[in-house]
């Protein structure tokens, strides 16, 4: 067993996968020879030749297409895209194709493909380098959308979706890629898509968070529980599709429901959980549900990328808004 | 909080005795007096007292908020202090006159029986680090449970979930698992001890931080250097934040995620990891072996402590007169309409779909107080309300139906908060009996029901005492302290004759006197009111033969005479006119037997009886 960050623990899950099954093969920009510009196929191409790990040109739109027409003829393939922000040229083979062929040939091809994405801010990238669209293919019907929040879920998570026989879209909390280690056995154990975390039980509010956030939602946590406010964490991991189920047991059991994320306000994961709790769980609710989130703007440049960030303080206070609300 | 700029602001305290608000009755200071610590400020009317405030600081005042007559919030600004003054503060911090949100209860402190204080002070509430446990509740709600043997020794090594001792509570007896895997340090009792539940039972050292399940955010320092290839981390523009700290993931939260998925019942999945732990192909087995949800359970369900459920218990202890909203099933402006108008959630019939309390439920139990005065004390909350505007004496005989409904207040909620305590525990029995007062001279009869209360005390002491439900302890007074039950335009006060034993008829007339005389000029001091051991209504001075008076806990006793009537009655010789008095004794039989009640009214009527 040894400690390892998110990012190696990505590399961990796509190799052990690739060494029990050899329909598993990995591509994008820099994959092979670099290993990834985070290093998440870090060492792959010397381990399963170019054959499997394969580098392709900078067009996304092709990688997409050729991991549908893989996944068609019943390869699993994890294609990488090399920032959130270029996922776009890909859109419509994402969309148009790999979302729906199951429906589209009455379940007679499934696509078993992963595209993994690096995606959101805090990292002094460009803005393009740094925006959180999950909402985007959240919306998207027939597809998974996976975020995991610390390395025993990228591993476990990650091992899952290359064994889902339907589309993965994996997205990479590149701010936390290194930010802490766990201890990780590399036995092959996958973790259930489609479900959410319970962290930590609290009895006067329930935090829904994932990805990146979910470390300054932990912390909040801490704080206030020093301060009285019983919090309870839930790390979403699986934003498509939604386990509404656990976060209405929770919201129900504690009132109060507030949902931080890094993406902007609008239209996003957080307006869906927010919907559903108050569509739901309406006759329990105490105080309106809280949205802790980035602004709807495009993610400013280095020097301003801070103010966008939500943080720790902004959590809390609105928190105590909630507990306090009568 | 305390500091504005150089400002220094007091928020009102808590007066004493729980309640949500004070009125200024007056100012004893100006704006721009400089007053000495100490120094009474202002005076405030609360439930049924007029208490001096005085000032935290030796300093200039700035600001008075409010005027005679306003009603300030507890918590709210009072008195404003100019922040460069000498805060001689040294024995007060402003942190401390924060003031509890919850009123604890409407009963004075010093009505409390002193065993309370000194066993909550020998109680450590909390675990100070992992280490020690605390005797968790063992499902029954009982507050304490007694050693039966211990099934492990001090030194030895335990994996977590091993039983380590046997608890006996009220009806079972419970194993008590390990909350973890570590080595018994020390036992905080023997076999026979009563432990009191959250009170430490076992400390441990060298935890297995592994074993630590609900710990989510344990952080282990490691001493392995940085990163091998720091500058080979990315080949992109960015920062990404780089941390050595080692993380446990949180096992349960994924064991319990799989679970939820697969929609296995994880009581009946036994744990087949390093130390019992359930893993995810433990569920996945439990699956195939059809350990579903809401299937039987084979193996009866086992009893897991483990550290949140002590202070979930200790949490809800806080909040034991609290209404919990989340019992109650309601949508935001239904609960908004309820607070309104004051309405408890709990005196809501609910109608709605699937238990839900509809608007027209909270308008309906309004309407069913108004149509019985008599509810009102237990329907309305205890809560604060900014309706300053309620007139002093509400509730009459008739309520008109379109009048708002007026918050209640004062001594009136005073009043309700203690009916609804003395109902909510106390067992009343009443007994009646008429004794014959004809050969009374003319006299006061209230010195005359206070002395036989002070006989009958002497002969049967146990209705002189106070009681404790909770604890199962009671004070049997050597000394009679009778409340005596006033009516007045603001509502019900029950001041009290101290050391009514040792006062002749003289001074008690005197001492009621002063009482009611403070009572139509709101000079009533709070000790005034303290201290009954014994309580008498003589609502008979207005009307009324026989009546069930309602015990103020922690008394026990409550002598109710009624008024008193000519009789026909067949004596000796013949028949005669006697004067007939009414007595009805109200006590709690949770202190008291029955028997003890009729001794103690005998003894009433023995000294009434006579004829001085």
């Amino acid at each position: 067993m040894s400690a390892i960050t998110l990012i190696e623990a990505v590399n961990m899950a796509i190799s052990h996968e690739m060494g029990v099954d050899e329909e598993v093969v990995v591509f994008g920009e820099d994959v092979g020879i670099n290993g990834g510009v985070f290093r998440a196929t870090d060492g792959l191409q010397a381990k399963y030749g170019k054959e499997r790990v394969i580098d392709t040109p900078l067009a996304e739109a092709m990688i997409a297409g050729i991991a549908i027409g893989m996944a068609a003829q019943g390869m699993k393939p994890i294609a990488e895209i090399q920032f959130m922000g270029f996922i776009f040229p890909a859109a419509d083979h994402i969309i148009s194709h790999c979302a729906r062929m199951r429906n589209r040939t009455r379940g007679r091809l499934t696509l078993p493909m992963v595209i993994r994405a690096p995606f959101g801010g805090g990292i002094h990238a460009p803005e393009n380098h740094s925006e959180s669209t999950e909402a985007i293919f959240a919306h998207i019907p027939g597809l998974k959308v996976v975020i995991p929040s610390n390395p025993s879920r990228a591993y476990g998570l990650m091992l899952a979706a290359i064994r889902d026989p339907d589309p993965v879209i994996f997205l990479e909390p590149k701010r936390v890629y290194r930010i802490e280690k766990h201890e990780i056995e590399d036995n092959g154990e996958d973790y259930p898509l489609g479900m959410c975390f319970v962290d930590r039980e609290g009895t006067d509010i329930t935090l829904i968070s994932w990805g990146a956030m979910l470390h300054e939602t932990k912390q909040a946590a801490e704080i206030l529980a020093a301060e009285g406010i019983s919090a309870e964490v839930i790390d979403v991991a699986t934003v498509s599709p939604l386990d509404i189920d656990t976060i209405l047991e929770s919201v129900e059991k504690t009132g109060r429901a507030c949902i931080v994320q890094e993406a902007p306000k609008a239209g996003a994961v957080g307006s869906e959980i927010a919907a559903e709790i108050a569509e739901k769980s309406l006759m329990s609710l105490l105080a309106p549900i809280g949205r802790v989130s980035g602004y709807d703007i495009v993610i400013p440049y280095y020097r301003l990328e801070k103010q966008y960030m939500p943080k720790i303080e902004h959590i809390i206070e609105e928190v105590k808004r909630l507990v306090e609300y009568r | 909080m305390s500091t504005v700029n150089s400002l220094k602001i007091f928020n009102l305290p808590d007066l004493g005795e729980g309640l949500p608000d004070a009125e200024i009755v007056r100012w004893l200071v100006k704006e721009g007096d400089t007053v000495a610590l100490d120094q009474p400020m202002v005076e405030m009317e609360t439930a049924k007292a007029v208490v001096e405030v005085p000032s935290p600081f030796a300093g200039k005042i700035t600001k008075l908020c409010g005027q005679a007559g306003d009603v300030i919030e507890v918590g709210a600004v009072l008195v404003e202090f100019d922040g460069d003054s000498d805060g001689d503060g040294s024995s007060f911090t402003l942190e401390e006159t924060i003031v509890p949100e919850q009123p604890e209860a409407a009963i004075p402190e010093i009505a409390k029986p002193d065993a309370t204080q000194k066993t909550s002070e020998e109680t450590p509430v909390s675990m100070d680090s992992n280490q020690v446990f605390n005797l968790p509740d063992l499902g029954e709600g009982l507050p304490d449970a007694e050693i039966v043997r211990w099934l492990v020794a001090e030194g030895d090594v335990l994996t977590l979930d091993q039983p380590m001792v046997e608890m006996e509570t009220a009806k079972a007896v419970v194993e008590v698992p390990s909350p973890f895997a570590a080595k018994v340090a020390k036992f905080y009792g023997q076999a026979g001890d009563v432990i009191e539940v959250g009170a430490p039972l076992v400390s441990f050292g060298e935890v297995d931080p592994s074993s630590v399940i609900d710990a989510t955010v344990t952080k282990i320092e490691q001493d392995e250097s940085v990163d091998k290839k720091p500058a080979d981390a990315a080949t992109v523009v960015g920062a990404v934040q780089v941390g050595n700290k080692l993380v446990a993931e949180s096992v349960s939260a994924v064991i319990k995620a799989l679970a939820r998925k697969l929609k296995v019942d994880l009581i009946q999945v036994s744990g087949s990891g390093s130390d019992g732990e359930i893993t995810q192909s433990d569920v996945k087995q439990a699956k195939k072996d059809g350990k579903l949800v809401g299937s039987k359970s084979a193996t009866p369900q086992p009893i897991a402590p483990q550290p949140t459920a002590v202070a979930t218990t200790s949490a809800n202890d806080d909040s034991v007169n609290k209404e919990n909203p989340l019992d109650f099933k309601a949508s935001p402006a239904v609960r908004a309409h309820a607070r309104r108008l004051n309405v408890a959630l709990s005196q809501c019939v609910a109608n709605g779909k699937k238990g839900t309390i509809t608007k027209a439920d909270v308008d309906a139990a309004i309407n069913s107080v108004l149509s019985s005065p008599a509810s009102s004390a237990s329907t309305f909350v205890a809560v604060t309300s900014k309706a300053k505007s309620a007139p002093k004496s509400v509730v009459s005989t008739t309520v008109q139906a379109s009048s708002e409904p007026q918050t209640v207040r004062g001594v009136r909620r005073a009043m309700a908060m203690g009916m609804s305590k003395s109902h909510a525990s106390v067992v009343p029995t009443t007994l009646m009996e008429d004794v014959d007062i004809t050969s009374w001279p003319k006299q006061d009869s209230l010195a005359r029901y206070v002395r036989a209360l002070v006989f009958a005390s002497k002969i049967e002491p146990s209705l002189n005492c106070w009681f404790d439900g909770e604890k199962f302890e009671r004070i049997v007074h050597p000394n009679v302290h009778v409340g005596i039950a006033i009516d007045s335009p603001d509502g019900l006060y029950v001041p009290v004759i101290h050391d009514a034993d040792s006062k002749d008829a003289g001074q008690i007339r005197a001492r009621v006197q002063e009482l009611r005389q403070k009572i139509e000029s709101k000079g009533l001091k709070q000790q005034d009111q303290q201290g009954a051991t014994v309580t008498l209504s003589n609502f008979g001075s207005i009307t009324g033969r026989y009546g069930t008076p309602v015990v103020s806990p922690p008394q026990v006793a409550i002598l109710g005479t009624g008024r008193f009537r000519n009789e026909l009655k067949l004596t000796e010789t013949g028949i005669e006119n006697r004067k007939m008095l009414p007595l009805s004794l109200t006590f709690d039989h949770r202190a008291c037997t029955g028997g003890e009640a009729a001794r103690f009214l005998a003894a009433i009527i023995e000294d009434l009886q006579k004829s001085d």
